[in-house]
């Protein structure tokens, strides 16, 4: 049989292989590349185009068909016209977005980047009263599934991809934002009535606004539904497993899930960066099929652990080392460190090929190209 | 009452209770240096521990680090009226660049209640700001934090210039880095004096400057 992109990615998430290994890049906010990185890689491909922004504030590409094409990218981004970086700048290095969030860029620094440092709900006590007494933004709002339609018929006419829908916002990450990651870390402790109130007010905005967008882009077209946060640190858990992920975070990521899923048939994609792996006996448990980055130098986050462990339950996404071997080594390693995710991880399928997160701002393009052109070659 | 009480309080995350407990040890008459030591270092030693171990977690840490803050501030004055002197002084900040400051701040909070003072110049700091800072205030130690791949070259410079200030200029203080990026043998390659892999092993390394 001749092998579609859809095909192929939906085969490795079925646990079945394929032709060859599925590649995204671009099928979601978090497997995207940074804009400079992806201005010297459109160069050394000689593909001459506007590099077109996915998001200003966090600095990303949207990556044109061309360079997709010569990658042999099997994904296409279904994402809000009005989203998480949707907001008004008050200078190059202030941002305040439709929740009231102000984010802050570095000055000076090539590598630009934005973190959030006031919101609505900063300071003082969290209480149910100042969360409904917040201007919320509208999950109705024409805005956020605007243009969807026009992506999906777009991609339906250029072939037949896996379409990625990316849920348009967060629940606890959106919550860091609004209050200070730390001070809505301490409100589990604090004021865990008011910090679940506020984590179901966004499921609840998460799923109408991704409601919406389905309703645009027709169920039916939607493959794959990319939503997450991060639960992991680089050696451990943010926070507990079960005390807090378990009792608290849990039912909310399950209902945003659940519902979503219910409304599609899409297998739904998680993104956790960091250590997810105590986490990921509860992620399958409320639906998740795939994992994503899958942040291999993080602790127990080892291909042949996860593949072992969890393989036949849940399919990875993600997986090439983005804090050493794609910024730092040659192409050869690049290639080599490929060839070995895609002999674990994508054994019996299971496996979507990229970086784990966005391809960051140094990377090299001879190591980015060396990353998908194993993917392209390498049998299983 | 005792000072077993306080331990217990900042175990229990109850910063309310821990700086009552700590003025009824003051007003009791207890060694000042007694309740800092077993009453609010010891427990911060304690979940530290429990951080590193995997069984303890970002907010219980920060829960405990801020009971302790309440204790210390009570006790700071009169710490200081009896002349007890913190450990040392750090200069703590996150390198140019990079504006991630959470572990940062962990590292700054179990610093402080482990009895070091703590300037924390904040996000997005070039080696000079924390020379000048070191100088200003004396300083023991300057620890780096970075969380972004494109910072450990920043992190790199940094250090080398601050080796250098060692040497050439009025600066005498060891060099401490971290981060996720961040590992030994690369903190060792870039020439810092010491690596913490995480918050209770930066604490760690900054008491064994002063232990030998």
């Amino acid at each position: 049989m001749t092998w579609t992109s859809r095909d192929r990615v939906l085969a490795a998430l079925d646990h079945e292989e394929a032709d060859r290994v599925p590649i995204d890049l671009g099928g979601t906010g978090s497997s995207t590349i940074v804009i400079e990185a992806y201005d010297r890689l459109k160069q050394h491909l000689g593909l001459e185009h506007e590099t077109k922004l996915r998001s200003r504030l966090n600095r990303l590409a949207d990556p044109d068909p061309s360079v997709m094409n010569r990658l042999g990218v099997d994904t296409r981004a279904i994402t809000a016209g009005f989203g998480r970086a949707s907001g008004e700048w008050v200078d190059d290095l202030t941002f305040i977005d439709h929740f009231g969030v102000t984010f802050k860029g570095t000055v000076g620094a090539d590598d630009k980047h934005f973190l959030y440092k006031d919101g609505p709900l900063w300071g003082g006590k969290l209480t149910i009263d100042r969360i409904d007494e917040m201007e919320w933004p509208d999950p109705d709002n024409p805005a956020i599934a605007s243009g969807v339609k026009e992506q999906v018929a777009r991609y339906k006419a250029e072939g037949d991809y896996c379409l990625v829908l990316n849920v348009p916002d967060q629940v606890i990450h959106r919550a860091y934002a609004l209050r200070s990651m730390v001070d809505f870390l301490k409100d589990f402790y604090r004021a865990p009535e008011a910090a679940c109130y506020l984590m179901d007010k966004l499921a609840d905005y998460n799923i109408r606004a991704s409601e919406n967008m389905i309703r645009e882009a027709g169920a039916e077209n939607i493959d794959v539904i990319f939503f997450g946060e991060d639960l992991g640190t680089q050696d451990g858990c943010m926070f507990d497993p079960e005390n807090t992920y378990g009792r608290l975070i849990k039912p909310r990521h399950e209902r945003v899930i659940q519902t979503l899923k219910a409304r599609t048939g899409a297998k739904w994609l998680f993104h956790c960066c960091g250590s997810a792996y105590d986490f990921i006996p509860h992620l399958i448990d409320i639906g998740v099929d795939v994992l994503n980055p899958v942040q291999v130098t993080a602790k127990n986050m080892e291909p042949e652990r996860l593949k072992g462990e969890f393989g036949d339950r849940l399919a990875f996404w993600g997986g090439i080392n983005t804090q050493d071997i794609l910024p730092h080594q040659s192409a050869d390693a690049v290639r080599l460190e490929t060839e070995r995710c895609i002999d674990i991880f994508g054994k019996q399928g299971g496996y979507v090929l990229n970086s784990v997160h966005n391809i960051q701002f140094e990377v090299p393009p001879e190591n980015i190209v060396a990353m998908f052109d194993a993917g392209l070659n390498h049998r299983y | 009452m005792a000072v077993r009480d306080i331990f217990d309080a900042v175990l229990d995350y109850e910063e309310d209770d821990v700086a009552e407990l700590v003025q009824a040890e003051i007003d009791a008459g207890t060694d000042v240096h007694s309740i800092l030591q077993d009453g609010l270092v010891a427990p911060l030693d304690d979940i530290g521990e429990r951080f590193s171990a995997g069984t303890l977690f970002v907010p219980e840490m920060l829960m405990a680090a801020e009971a302790v803050q309440a204790g210390l501030d009570i006790l700071r004055p009169l710490l200081t009226e009896t002349g007890v002197k913190p450990i040392g002084t750090v200069v703590l900040g996150t390198v140019k660049g990079d504006l991630h400051d959470i572990g940062k701040n962990l590292v700054g909070l179990l610093l402080e209640g482990a009895g070091f003072r703590v300037i924390d110049l904040g996000t997005d700091v070039g080696a000079e700001q924390f020379i000048a800072s070191a100088q200003e205030n004396d300083a023991d130690i300057i620890a780096l934090s970075g969380l972004l791949t494109t910072s450990m070259p920043e992190m790199a410079n940094a250090v080398a210039t601050l080796q250098d200030a060692n040497k050439t200029r009025n600066l005498n203080v060891k060099v401490m880095v971290g981060g996720p990026p961040v590992h030994h043998e690369f903190a060792m390659k870039i020439g810092a004096d010491a690596y913490g892999m995480d918050a209770p092993a930066a604490v760690e390394r900054a008491r064994s400057f002063f232990t030998g």
